[in-house]
């Protein structure tokens, strides 16, 4: 077997090895130490000898077994230290079959994205434990140093275990916090990947392990409406890639990207997730931003008019489930297409402010109309706020792009909201 | 009356994983100066490390949980409660039932134990 192709092997055994050993013997840590260990093993054996025919099973039995050998020197040290050795009840679990692996990936994820967890922690754990990547190349998607990523992943490691955190699935009446959680998560996670416009991107290696976690999730969780949302929400996401930036790599917004060039296999899987999310439940309110992305997935190219009212109807509802600035501003967006720029801007004064200050597209929504709204200096000034605070150059292109549209500044600006620069 | 002590130290000197003649020196005046109180102590505890404590944040009536400790704003400590939880999950669970007169926090930390 090649070296990539092991790889392969032990990355898609992670979530499954160390889920198993983790909810058998409760310590994260362990679990970790001892897959690492198997695999540091198998790469020694299965050069000399035979692959095995199930290497996974092997991986297994291999780590479970240096995960119970951990435990008795362990266990040993700690009967040699204090003299407790007669109240010391660590067993180790009886059952020695190491040939069936449970399947646990689902309690690993929910332990791994526990809401006390730190934010940046829990994609990052469930990146490293689930789809076991190594930590070097989530330090790159995150734009840390190794040694900070490891010592991210170690303190959370230590929370989980020192803070008393469950290896349980949530009880009933935690399940909405929890599940919200690791979605959340898995948004992040993703969001990582999806930031960088064009494909090269540091992020972009791990899309691919996204639409994987999501469909593992949707298998582990069939009941659930959102899984399902998220994982076609990935897809209708993923499928744009390729439409995402020009040949100068100027990031070219959704409403003029060629549907020619999105991929039309993952929209068809996408589909088909959205279908059975709404068989489930059509309410929560990724369901209805699958539903937006679904509406845009539907457009076969660029004659077709673009489906604005549609997208505005959508955000409607999905504001009277989750009303936060972010969905309000995208919902505005659609405002301005459907009932012009001035219409937009007078609502636009109406979302906190505060809350949006340090998010980048609100800046580039609100130069957008008041460019188009004809509120040439303000609109001038707010490009340049914006171009402060994004980062991917794609998208700073088409901003300065934008900006040299601008008409001759000082000329008609109608709205009374255009930005009390000017009043 | 009664009043509580709360004992807030820099936790390079006595976090977690740190050992050494001046934590070892600290510890035995604790102990010391429990036996001088006497039945003067109600109760008390260590706590572990503030890296290990989860909020529950109340926000214009909304309640989400973070990692880590309360960050000070412009609420004080106004109290605290000692509870028996068999985990975090439990604990949190309680911590959103303390009752707050409008926005507020609840850190939840992990007690010391012989565990």
């Amino acid at each position: 077997m090649s070296g990539a192709a092991l790889e392969r092997v032990f990355r898609e055994a992670s979530g499954r090895i160390v889920g198993a050993l983790a909810a058998r013997f409760r310590d994260l840590t362990l679990a970790e130490d001892a897959f690492s260990e198997s695999c540091a093993r198998a790469l020694e054996d299965w050069s000399v000898e035979e692959v095995p025919a199930d290497p996974v099973a092997w991986l297994y039995h291999v780590a479970a077994r240096t995960a119970l050998d951990a435990l008795r020197r362990r266990h040993t040290h700690q009967r040699y230290e204090s003299q407790l050795s007669a109240e010391f009840d660590m067993q180790p679990t009886p059952e020695d079959d190491d040939t069936v692996i449970p399947d646990e990936r689902l309690r690993l994820i929910f332990i791994c994205c526990h809401p006390a967890v730190s934010v940046d922690a829990r994609a990052a754990l469930t990146l490293r434990l689930v789809c076991g990547l190594p930590t070097l190349e989530i330090a790159r998607a995150f734009l840390v140093s190794e040694t900070t990523m490891a010592q991210r992943l170690t303190r959370a490691k230590v929370k989980i275990a020192d803070a008393g955190i469950p290896f349980e699935l949530p009880a009933v009446q935690f399940w909405p916090e929890r599940l919200d959680s690791v979605l959340s998560t898995i948004e992040i996670a993703y969001a990582k990947a999806h930031e960088e416009a064009a494909a090269s991107g540091p992020y972009a290696h791990f899309a691919a392990e996204m639409l994987e976690l999501t469909r593992t999730l949707v298998q582990l969780m069939p009941g659930e409406a959102e899984p399902a949302a998220l994982a076609a929400t990935v897809r209708y996401a993923e499928a744009r890639r390729p439409a995402r930036v020009d040949d100068e790599g100027v990031m070219i917004p959704l409403s003029e990207q060629d549907p020619g060039r999105w991929q039309r296999s993952l929209i068809g899987e996408a589909n088909q997730f959205l279908n059975r999310a709404v068989e489930i439940d059509p309410n929560p309110a990724r369901v209805i931003q699958a539903q937006i992305h679904a509406a845009w997935s539907s457009r076969r190219s660029l004659e077709d008019p673009p489906p604005w009212p549609r997208v505005l109807a959508l955000y409607d509802a999905l504001l009277f489930r989750r009303d936060d600035p972010i969905v309000r501003l995208n919902r505005l967006v659609a405002v301005s297409e459907v009932h012009g720029a001035e219409a937009a801007l007078t609502q636009l004064d109406s979302i906190d402010q505060e809350l949006l200050r340090n998010f980048a597209p609100y800046y580039a929504v609100r130069a957008d109309l008041l460019r188009r709204a004809g509120c040439g200096e303000a609109a001038l000034k707010a490009y340049d706020e914006a171009l402060a605070t994004i980062s991917s150059q794609a998208e700073r292109k088409w901003l300065t792009r934008q900006k040299r549209l601008v008409q001759a500044p000082g000329s008609r600006c109608v709205p009374a909201s255009s930005g009390h620069e000017e009043a | 009356m009664q009043y509580a002590l709360l004992i807030y130290e820099d936790e390079s000197i006595f976090g977690p994983g740190k050992s050494g003649p001046k934590l070892q020196q600290v510890v035995g005046r604790h102990i010391e100066f429990v036996k001088e109180l006497g039945a003067k102590r109600v109760g008390g505890s260590g706590l572990k490390a503030a890296s290990l404590a989860t909020t529950v944040r109340t926000t214009r009536g909304k309640q989400t949980t973070h990692d880590g400790p309360f960050a000070e704003t412009k609420e004080q400590l106004g109290g605290f409660y000692l509870i028996e939880a068999p985990d975090l999950d439990a604990a949190i669970a309680i911590a959103k039932k303390v009752p707050l007169l409008e926005d507020g926090a609840i850190e939840v930390r992990p007690v010391l134990g012989p565990g």
